[in-house]
């Protein structure tokens, strides 16, 4: 019904700032990393998920984009051979979120199995400035008069207010910090899929929780602005499409409108490559275009990496 | 005289008696009439084995390794489906007689620059591929049994921290034990629960790890549940009863195997043994397959190896198989079968390695006709999320349909070890009773890679 971010801007009390941090491109634009080497093992990584992973003609969308998602995963993990510190990172598949947290005297919670979750021991440093944070304070949130922001919401008794990651954190975990959250809408139809814009609000929400979480973990239930904020950042792609987020949690007083908001970067709707064809489309005996993959966009590889490797590099 | 007086009646231009030789012999100076050979369509012996030799014509020359394949399943008739995870007994001899291979124990001799003999405490297979110079190695070997293993191995290779590897293992197994919440395990699939996740988590941080050490590792491409068939004939028999009641028919297999984890990569791993080498006997099997049990269906007859021929990586590096809930130790143990355990994962090891590396070699245009002129090694490791068997496969021959199998003394051989534990139990955050040893193994198994790299 409405532009979900827009929604869950409000709902989180964050401001969007469009394109991926500075940080971030500074990682891309980084020539040490190699990354353009890389670009010939990433369209294989696609070729191989979009066309020869299954002995059938063409694989359907539930099976090639997980097997995508793992590909990428993998080339990136391969690069901790070059970056030890790589290694101290864990994935954790199918894991449960539960956060809870009061916006105007709404109680609003978060919980679901949010895809795919990756840990690491060390945190990821702010990525925005404390001017950036407290110029935060003059943004003011767009509110949807007359619409009530919990619209579209589902309204239910709570009984239990949880908070909690799905880990142990109290037993000595050591991948205690939440890195990337991967979501991969695979559905093969297409209604049963989110649209980039739900995607990109689900995306948010679900950082937000585990932020929030974390942040409760680490410093305790009251609502404050954070010293340190919590990074979390968010992939979210349906086998073509990725949507690139970064969260900043700078506040979890998220009872008033004013004060110090939570930042979030957003890049969207990057293609990674144009057309998977696999079979050569042949118009009177000639052919018009040939099986494989066509218009290849290295960028979003390289965003993608560079996600990854945010934090340790 | 007459001659010549015949010679001027006759009409101007035809040269009878001409001296000069012809130009060119006006037939041709091949046989005058077409082969005689056996029809292609007669009920006779002559006619089906002329049928044959058209279509071992046909595959030879068919232009792509695609249309090699597509000609060779083309015909379906009812095979045997052969289950590399079966509860059959001694099913490992039976396998072993199918593929013709050669069942060796333990692990095969790494070359090791093939300056240093096999360690007992395993500190040299490291060295091998460590770029090191090669006085060191033999100096490792012998230092060794004194071996608190991991420290001299450390010392020796320079760079492979035990210490480090086995906190990436014991992470792994904590955090899919212990400290990420789920639900309870659904009835009977306690293996999708824990030594599911806890392989792929295993196999993928070692692999990345790793790959700084083995750069056939950084190229490799990793599949998670891919699929692996092969077709193959070996053996002849009756036709039982049906419209082709009587006739003379190989005996037709296919493997459809579906590892946990693959590692496939662009560059094949070196031979162990040469191509001709032979290693032990491969078990006669007196009996039709169907009383080992084993059943015949008729479907699509595939060769895959879990990627199509036009992917680069198309050399198997190593497979990880889980075993299902069904075949379980303590349902063995319970049906006082414990000496089948062993054969669980032994059939399990051959017949999954022999279907993938028979399928890369028919990707790279190799069939029973045309015999494998390299031999095509990979290495499996069997599981059941605490034990681990090792197996290594080396494929020397292809050729095991009744006429090739005549004149053929290339065996194919198989590795393998026992199966061990890699921990002993797992109690509030700490993995008790780590096996070195088994991880040693496993790490060897991930560094393998050819010689030139």
């Amino acid at each position: 019904l409405f532009p979900g971010v827009r929604q869950a801007q409000w709902l989180t009390k964050t401001k969007l700032v469009e394109g991926l941090p500075p940080a971030v491109q500074g990682i891309m634009d980084d020539p040490a990393h190699g990354l353009q080497e890389l670009e010939e093992r990433a369209k294989h990584a696609v070729s191989h998920a979009r066309l020869w992973d299954t002995a059938q003609v063409a694989p359907r969308r539930e099976q090639y984009c997980p097997v995508l998602f793992e590909n990428l995963i993998h080339i990136c993990r391969l690069m901790s051979g070059k970056y030890p510190s790589l290694s101290k990172r864990m994935l954790a598949r199918n894991c449960r979120i539960a956060a809870t947290w009061e916006r105007e005297s709404i109680l609003l919670q978060v919980r679901g199995l949010s895809g795919i979750l990756m840990n690491s021991m060390t945190p990821i440093p702010p990525v925005a400035s404390k001017e950036e944070i407290l110029a935060t304070k003059e943004h003011v949130l767009e509110t949807f008069y007359p619409i009530a922001p919990t619209i579209d919401l589902q309204e239910v008794n709570v009984y239990k207010e949880l908070n909690d990651t799905g880990q142990c954190f109290g037993d000595g975990y050591p991948y205690s910090h939440p890195h990337t959250l991967f979501f991969l809408e695979s559905a093969n139809v297409r209604t049963d899929r989110f649209r980039p814009e739900q995607l990109r609000a689900k995306m948010l929400m679900f950082a937000f929780g585990n932020a929030l979480a974390k942040a409760k973990a680490l410093h305790g239930n009251d609502p404050k602005v954070l010293e340190q904020p919590v990074v979390v950042q968010s992939i979210g792609t349906d086998g073509q499409l990725f949507q690139f987020m970064v969260f900043q949690l700078n506040t979890t007083d998220l009872v008033s409108n004013d004060g110090v908001k939570n930042l979030v970067w957003i890049d969207s709707d990057q293609n990674l490559y144009e057309k998977a064809q696999c079979v050569p489309e042949v118009r009177k005996r000639v052919v018009t275009k040939p099986a494989g993959i066509s218009g290849f966009q290295p960028d979003t590889f390289k965003k993608f990496l560079a996600l990854y490797l945010h934090g340790t590099v | 005289m007459a001659a010549l007086g015949a010679r001027r009646l006759l009409r101007p231009g035809r040269r009878w008696f001409s001296e000069t030789v012809p130009a060119a012999p006006s037939p041709p100076a091949g046989p005058l009439y077409p082969p005689v050979v056996a029809s292609v369509t007669a009920k006779s012996k002559a006619a089906k084995s002329r049928r044959l030799q058209r279509f071992n014509q046909r595959v030879h020359a068919a232009a792509t390794v695609e249309e090699k394949l597509r000609l060779y399943g083309k015909l379906q008739r009812p095979k045997y489906a052969v289950y590399p995870q079966t509860f059959a007994l001694n099913a490992d001899r039976w396998y072993r007689s199918f593929t013709k291979t050669v069942l060796v124990p333990g692990m095969p001799p790494r070359a090791a620059a093939a300056k240093a003999p096999v360690a007992a405490a395993g500190t040299t297979p490291e060295a091998g591929g460590a770029p090191e110079p090669g006085a060191e190695a033999p100096g490792a070997a012998e230092a060794p049994e004194a071996a608190k293993a991991p420290e001299p191995a450390a010392g020796a290779a320079a760079y492979l921290d035990m210490g480090e590897l086995r906190s990436i293992v014991c992470d792994a197994l904590l955090q899919e034990s212990f400290y990420q919440k789920k639900k309870r395990p659904f009835l009977y699939r306690d293996q999708d629960h824990t030594p599911g996740p806890f392989l792929t988590q295993l196999v993928s941080t070692l692999a990345a790890f790793l790959s700084g050490r083995n750069p056939l590792l950084a190229a490799s491409s990793l599949d998670l549940n891919p699929e692996v068939n092969y077709y193959w004939h070996h053996g002849e028999e009756v036709v039982v009863h049906g419209h082709r009641k009587g006739r003379v028919d190989p005996v037709r297999f296919q493997i459809d195997d579906n590892p946990h984890l693959q590692i496939r990569v662009p560059k094949q791993l070196p031979e162990v043994v040469p191509l001709e080498s032979d290693l032990g006997d491969v078990p006669v099997i007196d009996h039709k397959p169907s009383k080992l049990p084993l059943f015949k269906r008729q479907y699509e007859n595939k060769v895959f190896i879990g990627s199509k021929v036009a992917d680069p990586c198309c050399y198997g590096h190593t497979q990880f198989h889980l075993l299902p809930d069904k075949l379980k130790r303590e349902r063995f143990i319970r049906e006082r079968l414990e000496d089948q355990i062993e054969v669980v994962y032994r059939s399990n090891g051959i017949a999954s390695l022999f279907a993938w590396t028979a399928a890369q070699a028919m990707y790279q245009g190799f069939w029973s006709e045309a015999d494998v002129t390299r031999p095509f090694v990979s290495q499996a490791v069997v599981t059941d999320g605490k034990y681990f068997a090792f197996f290594c496969y080396q494929l020397n021959t292809l050729a095991l349909t009744a006429e090739t199998i005549k004149n053929n003394p290339r065996k194919n051989i198989c590795w393998g070890t026992d199966s061990k534990p890699l921990y002993d139990v797992v109690e509030d955050g700490n993995v008790k009773g780590f096996n070195d040893e088994v991880l040693l193994q496993l790490v060897r198994f991930l560094l393998n890679r050819p010689t030139e790299l």
